[in-house]
């Protein structure tokens, strides 16, 4: 019994001043800089509800922080998770069900980014988290360096290989500037696997880790790694990985990379060049993952801090709030009122990286979500990625192995 | 003369006076230790309620071999390090154990590494092993060698890291050699060059068996020293690539906060109280035996 579960563990959310909201962010640099600039509005405009955010680290060590907050009972009133982890949280019984938002905010979510239809053979799962930095991978370009030597954003794996090949600049005394460079990691894994056309879960919650596009995937890489030395992987694992894909491109050390369109303001107010976005290649077809996290509410709370933690959420998810979030970072509006506002305003032609996440969208692949998907995806597929890529490891050997495990 | 004033005038005083550390012994050290193996027989991941599963998180770690791979890297990481640094702080001591301004500063120098923070050292090595730009891949191709990616080769992560553990950690080597060396009577030494001693008789005769006790003390704290590393792995490779960099403590991290296994990190860390009780056992045997030898002799 997942409450029961809760509370034995000891699960209880500690009793706040009337009206205080703690957050728990892991927002990082400008993305930190716009959420706070948003509570400060929402204090400017109300006095009743007072939101005490606190940086937690990146998502895993927030995940740590969560999970250990709702032990000991001193769990937040409102935090962000990954969706991977949405599904495990959801069956320990520690998500407190947040329908109460109200209709107004749940018609107008983007249906693409929020929870509907993502619960494996759940369809009527209670809602539990809604959606507010959510984002697709997507391809970003040192645009002055792309026109002096004529190329353009490749649009399938062939051309990938080529331009990475092309944009190589080997210099005297090793890599001066590497063609593409993205994390050997499970998210750009999976964007390969849906253009390949296969699938890492299946509908009906299968672990196929792509089968036979699962390998090809990861032979591209491989290829691109070892083979034509175009690609490099960058150092460190999760988001240290990510930090220093974007240092090497903002450094000019990498010509092209793929990573999240979170980044997209922070990559074009900081690269001393003009940086173009892309939609990720197609192979056999388009496909990418969506990612980004939900907002989500520890069950326990006491009835005012539940009411004034969704007050917040009331007034972040309104069409102003979710646009000055998107524009400000590059993360997806979840507002489908946001969105046409910002369309009639003009917003996407007068700045076009931001439309290339959007459009993307029509191809996401949404993960089917069960419990055991973000197990799955840090303890048996994550480290096989690196030994196929980077260690020794036949990539067909390591997905059978990664198969026969998760059957295990 | 009277015993008494060295006797306790109550059998529990000496208890008493034990009291203090056992307590902070038992609580900080003792209890989490029973818990961890109590915790290791069952899954558990903070948020839903333990389940026992008898021995399954040991059978997990051994089936898998990740077990024996951490052990394997752990071992190597710290005979690196335990090497390196004892050779080198022996060698910089002997080398520096001299009166002047410029030995002074220069032994300082050595030291200071010792004191700043883990992570400020990681951090600073994360630029300077940079493949592409750092320092010292830079003096590499200069000197000839092709380029070598420090962090990212899983062949070469591990000597990366016990590279800089070695620079970090042996100025103190250093210091513990120093202090050493300068116990030591000089007329011993004026006494061997008076009998025309070469440097290399001088340092096998006289100084290296009076420093016998400090190297082994040496080895013994820098052995606790390379198999507590954490900060050197989580900042500079979070334990890769490919698990390359996974030493015992990153992989009970790992497993609790990461993984959310409470168990497995327990039981790991079951495992890894078993090996270092087998190397103290091992090491205080060794230098025992070592002297009653020298007392035979």
């Amino acid at each position: 019994m997942p409450l029961a579960a809760a509370s034995a563990a000891g699960c209880s959310v500690p009793r706040r001043a009337p009206g205080e909201v703690a957050l728990w962010f892991s927002y990082g640099g400008n993305n930190r800089k716009v959420l706070l600039e948003l509570v400060a509005r929402f204090h400017r405009e109300q006095t009743r509800v007072k939101v005490l955010p606190t940086f937690q680290g990146d998502y895993f060590e927030g995940l740590i922080k969560l999970r250990t907050g709702l032990f000991v009972g001193r769990a937040p009133t409102l935090t962000h998770v990954v969706g991977e982890v949405v599904p495990y949280l959801a069956a320990a019984g520690v998500l407190e069900p947040i329908d109460a938002v109200g209709d107004e905010v749940l018609n107008d979510l983007e249906p693409a980014l929020s929870q509907t239809g993502t619960f494996e053979g759940a369809a009527n799962e209670p809602l539990v988290c809604l959606p507010f930095n959510r984002s697709t991978p997507i391809a970003y370009m040192n645009r002055p360096l792309f026109d002096t030597l004529g190329l353009a954003p490749p649009a399938t794996w062939e051309e990938l290989r080529a331009v990475a090949k092309r944009a190589s600049d080997e210099g005297a005394a090793g890599k001066k500037r590497w063609g593409f460079e993205c994390p050997v990691d499970w998210w750009f894994w999976s964007a390969l696997v849906a253009q390949a056309g296969g699938a890492i879960i299946t509908p009906a919650g299968e672990v196929e880790l792509g089968g036979e596009a699962g390998v090809e995937a990861l032979t591209l890489w491989r290829d691109m790694v070892k083979v034509e030395r175009t690609m490099k992987p960058p150092p460190g694992r999760d988001y240290n990985a990510w930090e220093a894909t974007n240092s090497d491109f903002l450094a000019g050390r990498a010509a092209m990379i793929w990573t999240s369109t979170a980044f997209l303001r922070y990559l074009e107010d900081n690269a001393p060049f003009a940086v173009l976005a892309a939609p990720l290649p197609a192979h056999r077809m388009k496909g990418v993952p969506t990612g980004g996290t939900f907002f989500v509410m520890p069950r326990g709370l006491g009835q005012d801090e539940r009411q004034a933690g969704l007050t917040f959420l009331r007034w972040m998810m309104q069409p102003e709030q979710a646009n000055e979030w998107a524009t400000k970072t590059g993360y997806l509006p979840v507002s489908r009122r946001g969105r046409r506002d910002l369309e009639r305003a003009g917003f996407f032609e007068k700045h076009p990286n931001f439309r290339v996440a959007i459009d993307q969208l029509a191809h996401a692949r949404r993960w089917p979500w069960h419990r055991e998907l973000f197990r799955i995806q840090r303890e048996i597929v994550q480290p096989r990625l690196e030994a196929a890529v980077l260690g020794d490891a036949a990539p067909a050997t390591v997905l059978a192995e990664a198969r026969e495990l998760k059957a295990g | 003369m009277r015993t008494g004033l060295i006797s306790p005038s109550r059998a529990w005083h000496p208890l008493l006076l034990l009291l203090p550390t056992l307590l902070v012994l038992g609580v900080f050290i003792v209890y989490p230790l029973f818990l961890a193996g109590y915790r290791s027989l069952f899954a558990w991941d903070l948020l839903t309620p333990p389940s026992f599963v008898g021995l399954a998180n040991y059978r997990a770690l051994a089936h898998s071999g990740e077990l024996l791979r951490i052990a394997g890297r752990t071992l190597a990481f710290s005979t690196v390090v335990v090497l390196f640094a004892s050779v080198l702080g022996l060698a910089l001591a002997v080398l520096l154990n001299r009166e002047g301004r410029l030995f002074a500063f220069v032994r300082g120098a050595i030291f200071s590494a010792y004191v700043v923070s883990w992570v400020a050292v990681a951090l600073l090595w994360l630029w300077l092993l940079d493949g592409q730009g750092g320092l010292v891949s830079r003096l590499f191709i200069t000197a000839g060698f092709a380029p070598r990616d420090w962090l990212g080769d899983p062949d070469i992560v591990l000597f990366t890291l016990a590279g800089v553990t070695v620079w970090k950690i042996t100025g103190y080597a250093m210091v513990v050699f120093l202090a050493g060396l300068q116990d030591m009577p000089r007329s011993l030494l004026e006494a061997a060059a008076l009998d025309g001693a070469s440097p290399a008789q001088t340092f096998t005769r006289i100084v290296w068996p009076v420093l016998r006790p400090t190297a082994a003390f040496v080895g013994t704290t820098s052995l606790i020293a390379s198999f507590q590393a954490f900060d050197v792995v989580r900042v500079m490779t979070q334990g890769g690539p490919v698990r390359a960099s996974t030493i015992f403590v990153y992989a009970i991290y790992e497993e609790v906060f990461m993984n959310l296994r409470v168990g497995r990190a327990s039981a790991l860390v079951v495992v890894f109280f078993g090996l270092l009780v087998l190397l103290t056992g091992l090491q205080l045997w060794a230098w025992r035996a070592a002297s009653r030898g020298r007392v035979a002799s």
